[in-house]
């Protein structure tokens, strides 16, 4: 056994959680914060999966940039998803 | 509520459920034992001075494939990138930025702000430090840029746009500055050609070392440091295109809504 | 080299991302709210990436693909394409995660103008309206 596919294993688990709660959240900021943690989840696989180029343009896009110009969008229009 | 939690646990569970069934019909065993043979073609020559016609003179064989050997991919990739800047731009057009100008007074708290103008250098110094040794290590003109990004959008949520604005630093100055980022990358596509020509041989698009009947190359050492012909190039000037191309979609999306509503309503009045 | 509970890690990981792209298909089917959409669009770009990037993975030992000796002899080229990972998906996903972002970008504007222009963001609305 080997901690790599265990990490892996685990942070992708956390990932799928994190994007059905980003998928049925009704309040668009808690989505945004939910996607921004599966981000982070998928950072830690690619850092397993040996790709650090990928780690280094992956973090400060969608964990920076883009729930930034989201937050500017949902600010700017509406804050609740009606269903 | 509790509802949602059901369904997030039962998809836990079903993904575990498949995964074992997977594993019992003996599932991905193989996969993962080696790469293919084009991988092993790239790896083993991303680095090797002993075969001057194929290799690409840098230790990094990802930066090595992004701007030599699939060259041409990235440069219509930054086509596409310098497209989607302009349509988001052409959206804008009419609208002034300079309008509404309240002076840098306004923004977040004093602690927010001194913590911030302490993280600005470490973070032009970390961007401009992943784009130079982009050909060594892990990195690049897409990571720097990104990573560069960062500060515009950090810059106008601490500080307010308007201290951007104080700064100079306009869409038409940041659109200049992509503009140089993708002229230089233009400029390095040519080089070679250029190179050729006034030597009377021949040469490819994009070349970086020398090859098969194009026996012109960009140099790969500076002194005795290693710069991999035209990967540093490429390196700095996307590294431009990036960070001012994201630079200008921040300082437009920034822009008060009243105010764009004002001026485009002025323009659908005009007309 | 890989035991059992290696491999059934691995079908976890690989099933977990398939079920990840699942749910963010239906979030942009089936959601009403375009920001929502847009959300989802960015969790199944991200997760396309990583099934391409976990396609080229190679199984440790593995390192990533950069050589760490700028003077290589041939046994340390042969050692290093012999354990490093597939470096051409890492490459075209790198390219497609920053044009992706900028694509992106030219999204949330065009919904910006059309919150402007229509005054609301849900997706049956946006449909009733005319001109």
């Amino acid at each position: 056994m080997d901690m790599t596919y265990l990490l892996l294993a685990i942070s992708m688990l956390f990932a799928l959680v994190a994007t059905y709660s980003a998928i049925v959240e009704r309040y668009l900021v808690k989505a945004v914060v939910f996607s921004a943690l599966q981000s982070i989840a998928f950072t830690l696989a690619l850092y397993l999966l040996r790709a650090p180029d990928i780690v280094l343009v992956y973090l400060p896009i969608t964990v920076g940039i883009y729930p930034a110009a989201i937050l500017f969008l949902i600010k700017k229009s509406e804050e609740v998803e009606e269903l | 509520m509790k509802k949602e939690l059901l369904i997030a646990m039962s998809m836990v569970i079903t993904v575990v459920v498949m995964a074992y069934i997977a594993t019992l019909g003996g599932g991905l065993g193989p996969l993962f034992s080696d790469v293919r043979p084009l991988a092993k073609a790239f790896l083993s020559t991303t680095l090797d001075p002993e075969k001057p016609l194929f290799t690409a003179m840098s230790p990094e064989a990802v930066t090595a494939i992004v701007w030599d050997y699939r060259g041409l991919d990235t440069l219509f990739e930054t086509a596409v990138f310098y497209l989607a800047i302009i349509g988001a731009i052409a959206i804008y057009r009419d609208v002034n930025e300079k309008v509404g100008l309240k002076g840098s007074g306004l923004g977040l708290s004093k602690i927010v702000r001194v913590v911030t103008k302490v993280l600005i250098p470490i973070n032009i110094a970390i961007a401009i430090s992943i784009a130079l040794h982009g050909h060594l290590t892990p990195g690049g003109g897409f990571q720097a840029g990104a990573a560069m990004a960062v500060m515009p959008m950090l810059l106008i949520v601490v500080f307010s746009r308007y201290f951007l604005l104080e700064l100079k630093l306009t869409k038409g100055l940041a659109l200049a500055f992509r503009s140089i980022g993708l002229t230089g990358i233009a400029l390095t596509v040519f080089l070679p050609i250029i190179i050729a020509l006034v030597n009377g041989v021949n040469a490819y698009i994009m070349q970086n070392q020398m090859k098969v009947n194009a026996p012109v190359g960009l140099p790969a050492f500076i002194g005795n440091s290693l710069i991999s012909g035209s990967l540093i190039l490429y390196n700095v000037f996307e590294f431009l295109a990036v960070t001012f191309g994201f630079s200008v979609l921040f300082l437009l999306l920034s822009i008060e809504e009243d105010i764009v509503k004002d001026q485009m309503r002025g323009e659908v009045s005009e007309h | 080299m890989s035991t059992e509970l290696d491999i059934f890690l691995a079908n976890l990981s690989l099933i977990s991302l398939i079920a990840i792209i699942g749910v963010s298909l239906y979030g942009i089917l089936a959601r009403p709210n375009i920001v929502k959409k847009i959300i989802a669009l960015t969790i199944f770009t991200d997760a396309a990436n990583l099934l391409a990037i976990l396609v080229g993975f190679r199984r440790p030992p593995s390192i990533p693909p950069v050589l760490l000796n700028l003077e290589p002899r041939a046994t340390d080229i042969a050692e290093f394409s012999a354990s490093a990972v597939d470096p051409l998906p890492q490459a075209l996903v790198l390219t497609a995660v920053v044009i992706g972002m900028a694509v992106n970008m030219l999204i949330i504007f065009i919904a910006l103008q059309v919150y402007r222009l229509y005054g609301t963001l849900d997706a049956r609305k946006i449909r009733r309206l005319r001109g």
